[in-house]
């Protein structure tokens, strides 16, 4: 815990510290608890391995990795491991931390706080929650890291990639209106990120970038569509100075025009899921309005299907991700550094989950993903003849408790 | 195995078929005060899903669920959305983990589970047609998923 609580200092130690003491009192009140138990316990991981059939890019999960997978199997891309502890203070109040161990962009598997807030009901319908909490820029994002809650190995990578924001300081409302037996639900969240993700080999400091948003959600039967939109407004530049540095008389007119400082971008999605009988289904679209010149704007969207036979899942999926080139550039360099950014890829998912104990999932798929080369947003150390196509094969065990 | 003693066995399992009641009829209750006399397979779905925490009538519903190792659980998550039960704690462990709602309350007897239901305001349940009593209010019976289903009395409560 102590390393969790040096690796993050500042408010989410101060958020933390605050939840502890409203644990201890809500400890010391536990004469309100029901029959359900006011403490719980909870867990999640996942042991995974990797591999590809390219040694010309490293393969990660998302931009917060700074190091992948290549033709060597990997365990650091899908291995997690989470614990989740919450405390029912009253009917109406709830406390919950969660702590999260994966590698992620210091190269390392220290835990964070990913979770730590108070959640208030003031009606049953009516949620909300204050302090550390995980982002929903789109759908299931905010439960990305549990495999076991969803079907494949891991989220289609084409529409997750871009997105390695996980956790921001701040609250959210969330209301449910049932509307006869179906139900519209709603959702709205603000907060300040302070997370950091590895460029080349620095890391780049979001503290301080502003993230609002929402969603709609309507649920019939066993349907359900979602409307979202969320924005991010960026605080710090990419830590491209040292790149600069090399051609000094175009570095800060260059450094200018790929500033992030003050710029907004805009995540527009919408989803379907069917989930119900053997069937799950899923399609996903969404719409990156990078406000910034250092990045390209881009859309994606994925379909998945899978069908239950007795305990196995076997699922088929297709993803993709295209990013728009900026017609013209400063100069060459800023040229060169926003085709580091482009996107233009498929992915044909092909795998099965096997439910093979209580609490314990098996899964194996293979990816295969069709892009050009210019395509490299995605993965990390990409060398001269990287051809944009690579197979990857992956093997992991989720499990809860 | 002569054709004439596959005929005799095949006859045997035919007659069985109809009088399986292995499938006993599970049925929802709920407090007999909470107001609600009946409800769609929807809003049962939704309530025991933890998506929709009240009734109709705006009384907060208190779900109680059983322990996977009573049968009734894996049957009931059959019967109403056709899900296996690593199918039902996947979708708990995606909900507890992201901090959107709390899993129910689970009980190891159909006894407790009339006891919670009768000992909270907004209490709602599942149990085996027989075990319900004048304790609780049957709101949704649940058709075990068999195609062409044999008839059978109708229990009047």
């Amino acid at each position: 815990m102590n390393s969790c609580m040096t690796a993050k200092p500042g408010l989410t130690h101060r958020v933390f510290s605050c939840l502890l003491s409203v644990l201890f009192a809500g400890y010391v009140l536990n004469a309100l608890a029901d029959e359900q138990p006011a403490f719980s316990l909870h867990g999640f991981g996942t042991l995974g391995a990797v591999r590809t059939n390219s040694d010309e890019v490293e393969f990660v999960r998302d931009l917060s990795q700074p190091y992948g997978a290549s033709r060597s199997w990997d365990a650091r891309v899908d291995s997690v491991l989470g614990v989740q502890a919450s405390w029912r203070i009253s009917p109406q109040m709830e406390a919950v931390v969660q702590a999260v161990s994966r590698y992620h962009y210091d190269k390392t598997f220290t835990p964070e706080i990913s979770w730590a807030y108070l959640k208030y009901e003031p009606s049953p319908n009516l949620s909300l929650r204050a302090g550390r909490l995980g982002t929903e820029f789109f759908m299931l994002s905010d439960s990305r890291l549990v495999g076991y809650s969803y079907l494949t190995v891991r989220p289609p990578g084409d529409f997750f990639w871009s997105l390695p924001f996980y956790s921001i300081n701040g609250a959210d409302v969330a209301l449910t209106l049932p509307l006869g037996d179906h139900l519209l639900r709603g959702k709205l969240f603000y907060g300040i990120s302070d997370e950091k993700i590895p460029f080349v080999d620095k890391q780049w400091d979001l503290a301080g970038s502003r993230m609002v948003g929402g969603y709609l959600d309507y649920q019939a039967g066993g349907w359900q569509f979602r409307a979202s939109y969320a924005n991010l407004l960026f605080k710090n530049d990419i830590p491209i100075e040292g790149l600069l540095q090399a051609f000094p008389s175009i570095a800060q007119q260059s450094a200018a025009y790929l500033t992030m400082n003050n710029t907004r971008t805009h995540y527009y999605s919408l989803g379907a899921v069917y989930d119900s009988g053997p069937w799950q289904l899923q399609l996903m679209l969404n719409h990156v309005v990078q406000g910034s010149r250092a990045f390209e704007s881009s859309n994606s969207g994925y379909a998945l299907a899978g069908y239950r036979i007795g305990p196995v899942t076997p699922y088929f999926g297709y993803s993709w991700v295209f990013s728009k080139s900026h017609e013209s550039s400063l100069n060459p360099l800023t040229a060169r550094l926003t085709a580091k950014t482009h996107l233009d890829q498929k992915t044909t998912i092909l795998g099965a989950r096997w439910d093979v104990a209580r609490n314990i999932a098996l899964k194996a798929q293979w990816d295969g993903i069709h892009g050009e080369p210019t395509s490299v947003l995605p993965y990390r150390w990409e060398q001269p003849g990287w051809g944009g196509s690579m197979d990857v094969f992956s093997l992991t065990m989720d499990f809860v408790f | 195995m002569s054709l004439k003693r596959i005929r005799y066995l095949l006859a045997i399992v035919l007659l069985a078929l109809p009088s399986l009641p292995a499938w006993a009829e599970l049925v929802v209750v709920v407090n007999t005060r909470c107001g609600v006399a009946a409800m769609s397979r929807n809003e049962v779905i939704n309530i025991f899903f933890g998506r929709n925490r009240q009734f109709f009538n705006g009384i907060e519903a208190q779900p109680v669920d059983m322990l996977d190792t009573h049968p009734d659980r894996a049957r009931f998550y059959q019967a109403l959305v056709g899900k296996d039960l690593a199918d039902i704690n996947a979708y708990w462990s995606r909900q507890v983990f992201s901090g959107r709602t709390h899993q129910p309350a689970k009980t190891a007897t159909a006894e407790e589970v009339i006891k919670w239901v009768t000992s909270h305001p907004g209490g709602i349940g599942f149990i085996d047609l027989a075990k319900a009593d004048a304790r609780v209010r049957i709101v949704y019976e649940l058709k075990p998923a068999v195609i062409d289903e044999p008839k059978r009395m109708k229990i009047e409560p």
